[in-house]
């Protein structure tokens, strides 16, 4: 074990700092304000430090590692030329007060990524702003409250999630004061349009959708759904968690939404980081731009008395504030670190992002094809079943192991811990919930045949694995199975100090 | 070389990025199919789009860098002028251990650690930065961290009227500093209307400290919001007596400066319940304002209502010493509308970084640090002081990394000038306070040189001297 806390070494730092610019004893701050005992922190030196954080990252597990099928989450390869062009101090040491002349460069960036998500989803304004998928949802909610209290229909307090939705969707909506119905979807999983119909109303403000659905699914009566919410005068949100899978193919707008947030660390490879930082951009029809957060991107062609640099020798660029603007959901504008990386992104790819998006799609239908061929080769294809049956899925898909769990007591966690022994991240599971001992694997579009056969192979291995081996599982990781209700009941939530 | 190189589309070779580029017909094969089409089959026709995607072509790496440094090299980075601009994000050093480490993929490319066992690298040192912020603002517990600090401010503030909402006399309202950066108060309103809740404002003395009478309004409110050093700069000696004058009913809300509190007292040994702040200084370049990360750090009382992922020390079958995610029920993928926060993704990567400058700074370190933050704060506020057309108001008071001063003609045009000598010189507080057109806040970190002040107390001398002749004329 490597323990922070535990290195106590002489007074000091692991790193040498220059002397204040001026004596100490000048600085006279008095007594009351004055600090009055040091923070308990560690005394590391540098090596001590670069050894105890190596120490850790050989202990977590990244898409470097190994396969990463995390249903929902697009763990996709992070280019690493993103990340050298991340650290140009062109972006990394600019702030955000800066005027408009000293950054066109950056602003040209934003406004090639504004016009590109707006392209892609079918929708007419976007900003870069929102800093996480959750905020581009409560973002683009509020400007739909906005749009209501502009129109003078206060009764519209109402928002309608399917119950197959990310938990973010109810939450966002509930943080900016609208009241969630939730309604239960179909058998099959598909969105159930009589039970929309049921619950739409002058009481309406906005539906909830992500589509693919969150079985992986494509919703083929999305365009009868918005239709729907429209005619009673509400507005249709998508929530771009599942994008990856139809760039190119169809888009948003097409489908009728009204507003969208793009996972910039989903869909365009900004990394997860182990928890963020994302960004969450939301696009939105016309009706919509005006209540966005402000500042958004434009530009006009250059005149004779601009500045002109290498970046705007043909475009000025911008700051504008929406006239009936929400305001801010983040102080500055956005996370911009992102939102470069996310550039980069899109410049490999360009007008191909939909071949990005089929070989996202491809991938998943032959894993999921894969599975069930090894399984029936081998008799072990009445051990699950499909979480919601299809011919084709989108950029993942759901088994159900319900059969398995009944016949032998293993369930979706077991097999989720028996892939960690065998080298692979586990599925997402036991989400969606209306998939009883649900598994979701998303493989991604840059995986190659090869991890996906071997995957395939694997995983039909561990259906057919001793029960008694997997309730154990897992064994080869750092530690085994953690005790998740003693951490809830012996809260220790900060080095403990007193016990030393 | 002849006919179509393997793996190009878009007249550029793909497949370092889709491996499985020109090995689609053979998968298809396996699922029965013979087109990508068949695999977008079940989209209906009135919603698929019948048109190419009116973008540009791919391009290499090579070409990307290049384009990359074109136009991110038309800026201007702070690092390139003599830089007095702050203002809430500052370019303090970041050690060069802290940019080497982040970047392993095993922290960089991994998710949330929803399965602790192959995660228990991120999860400790998540565990460890939850203690560092702790031990930093003197509160029992933190969370892994917010977006950034405005949104902890806002946080917290919905956070307090779930608390104490129900007992409050001033049911629903909030109180908040006056004098807030409009864009930090817009996240909070933004964050709060949704709770139908009211935000009132707490008035300051002429020199620049909360006004303790009028802060006696506010006792029965849910909370109240104040920041140390104050957006100007100005550490307030007052706030010692803030939770004594609101009572415990109502949550005493502090944002700080982090590398503040290596000299000055932490508020939570001045009576803070919660405590909130930008984390940037510590570990993080500005980036343009993002990413940063927020931290949100309360006492045990305010737990339970806490926003976002918090990580707690556990064991394993074995009983071997093992972290995880904890009080989980009170997030969105559990608890959904009746979540304490819509967060899900949030920042831990840059928290990870702060943790990383922390572990290097130490305490001593960090007193250091704070020492040549406030030392260069001091050492321009006396250069500038020297100059006699510009004033210094509340010269004797105690200032933190920035502080006002009041030109003789507008700050914005001032600015122009100290930018055509090659200095950013600050920022003009005009855009946060409409009627203030000539303040100038200067900021200086450990990174300002005195040269760089003599340099700014020059031009400042030279354009107000001008301005104050013109005035005479």
């Amino acid at each position: 074990m490597s323990h922070l806390f535990e290195h106590k070494g002489a007074d000091g730092k692991g790193y040498s700092q220059p002397e204040p610019i001026l004596s100490v004893d000048s600085l006279r701050l008095p007594d009351s304000m004055k600090r009055s005992a040091a923070p308990r922190w560690p005394r590391l030196s540098e090596p001590e430090m670069v050894r105890h954080y190596t120490w850790l990252s050989n202990r977590n597990f990244g898409i470097d590692t190994g396969f990463y099928p995390l249903g929902s989450c697009t763990m996709k390869h992070n280019p690493r030329v993103n990340e050298v062009i991340a650290q140009i101090p062109g972006i990394a040491d600019l702030h955000p007060l800066q005027p408009e002349h000293q950054i066109q460069g950056l602003l040209a960036i934003f406004h090639e990524m504004q016009e590109m998500l707006a392209v892609c989803s079918g929708m007419d304004s976007v900003t870069l702003q929102p800093v996480a998928g959750a905020q581009g949802e409560f973002t683009a909610i509020r400007c739909i409250q906005e749009y209501f209290r502009g129109r003078g229909e206060l009764g519209r307090t109402k928002v309608i999630v399917p119950d197959s939705a990310h938990g973010t969707n109810p939450a966002s909506a509930a943080m900016a004061g609208f009241e969630i119905i939730e309604i239960p979807s179909r058998e099959d999983g598909r969105l159930d349009l009589d039970a929309l119909r049921a619950v739409v109303g002058d009481d309406t403000a906005a539906m909830m959708i992500t589509n693919p659905s969150t079985l992986g699914i494509f919703e083929p009566e999305v365009a009868e759904a918005a239709n729907i919410v429209h005619e009673a005068g509400g507005q249709m949100y998508y929530d771009g968690a599942n994008f990856n899978a139809i760039l190119g193919r169809t888009s948003p707008g097409l489908m009728g939404f009204d507003a969208v947030h793009y996972n910039l660390h989903k869909t365009f490879s900004q990394p997860h980081g182990g928890g963020g930082p994302g960004s969450g951009p939301i696009g939105v029809r016309s009706h919509l731009a005006e209540f966005l957060p402000g500042p958004v991107v434009k530009r006009r062609p250059v005149m004779p008395q601009d500045s002109l640099t290498n970046a705007n020798n043909e475009w000025w660029y911008q700051w504008h504030f929406p006239k009936n603007s929400i305001g801010k959901v983040q102080q500055w504008h956005g996370n911009a670190g992102a939102v470069v990386r996310s550039w980069a992104f899109y410049r490999r790819f360009g007008r191909e992002l939909k071949t990005m998006s089929e070989h996202a799609v491809l991938n998943a239908n032959y894993l999921r094809h894969m599975i069930h061929n090894i399984a029936v080769e081998r008799g072990l294809d009445h051990l699950f079943c499909d979480g919601a049956p299809v011919d084709v899925v989108k950029h993942e898909f759901t088994l159900s192991l319900a059969p398995l769990k009944e016949k032998s007591g293993v369930g979706a966690m077991d097999i989720a811990k028996g892939l960690l022994d065998r080298g692979y991240m586990a599925p997402t599971v036991y989400f969606p919930l209306i998939v009883p001992e649900c598994v979701m694997i998303e493989p991604t579009e840059t995986e190659s045949k090869e991890v996906l056969d071997l995957f395939a192979e694997r995983f039909v291995d561990i259906l057919a694995e001793d029960p008694e081996v997997l309730h154990q599982a897992p064994t080869t990781t750092p530690v085994r199975r953690v005790d998740e209700v003693y951490a809830a009941r012996n809260l220790t939530l900060a080095h403990p100090f007193e016990e030393e | 070389m002849s006919g179509t190189r393997w793996g190009v589309v878009g007249g550029v070779a793909m497949v370092d990025q889709l491996p499985n580029l020109g090995r689609e017909m053979e998968m298809l094969s396996v699922m029965g199919m013979s087109s990508m089409d068949d695999l977008f089959s079940d989209i209906p026709e009135e919603v698929r789009m019948d048109f190419d995607l009116p973008l540009r072509p791919p391009q290499t790496e090579e070409e990307i860098i290049a384009d990359a440094r074109h136009l991110l090299g038309a800026n201007v980075a702070l690092g390139e002028r003599v830089n007095f601009l702050g203002a809430g994000l500052y370019r303090n050093y970041v050690p060069a251990a802290v940019f080497q480490l982040i970047n392993r993929g095993e922290f960089l490319t991994a998710y949330t650690p929803y399965q602790p066992e192959v995660s228990q690298g991120m999860l400790q040192a998540m565990w460890e930065f939850q203690t560092l912020i702790s031990e930093l603002v003197g509160l029992e517990v933190s969370n892994l961290s917010v977006y950034d600090g405005s949104t902890a401010a806002a946080e917290a503030l919905t956070c307090a009227v779930r608390i104490h909402g129900r007992k409050a006399t001033q049911k629903d309202t909030i109180y908040v500093s006056d004098m807030l950066p409009p864009a930090r108060l817009s996240v909070i309103q933004n964050y709060t209307q949704g709770g139908g809740i009211t935000i009132k404002t707490l008035a300051h003395n002429s020199d620049g400290s909360l006004d303790l009478d009028s802060l006696k309004e506010a006792a029965g409110s849910c909370g109240i919001y104040v920041e140390q050093p104050n957006p100007l700069g100005l550490i307030d000696g007052g706030l010692s007596s803030v939770k004594e004058i609101i009572g415990e009913n109502t949550a005493f809300i502090v944002g700080v400066s982090v590398t503040s509190l290596g000299m000055v007292e932490a508020p939570g040994n001045y009576g803070a319940d919660i405590v909130v702040g930008e984390g940037q200084a510590l570990g993080s370049p500005i980036t343009y304002g993002g990413p940063l990360y927020g931290i949100f750090a309360c006492s045990k009382a305010y737990l339970r209502q806490m926003p976002g992922r918090i990580v707690g020390r556990s064991i394993d079958v074995d009983g071997k010493e093992a972290f995880c995610l904890t009080l989980s029920t009170r997030e969105q993928h559990i608890r959904r509308h009746r979540a304490t926060s819509n967060i899900c993704t949030n920042e831990t990567l840059i928290a990870l970084m702060g943790a990383m400058h922390m572990s290097l700074l130490g305490p001593e370190g960090l007193k250091h640090l704070a020492c040549r933050n406030m030392a260069a704060t001091q050492m321009a506020k006396n250069k500038l002081s020297e100059v006699a057309t510009i004033a210094l108001p509340h010269m004797e008071l105690f200032h933190y990394n920035e502080f006002v001063v009041e030109l003789p003609g507008s700050a914005s045009e001032c600015l122009n000038y100290l930018e055509s000598n090659g200095l950013i010189g600050g920022f003009d507080l005009s855009a946060w306070y409409p009627g203030r057109k000539n303040w100038l806040l200067v900021t200086c970190t450990d990174q300002t040189k005195p040269a760089e002040i003599e340099l700014l107390a020059a031009h400042l001398a030279v354009w107000s001297s001008s301005k104050t002749q013109e005035v005479v004329q």
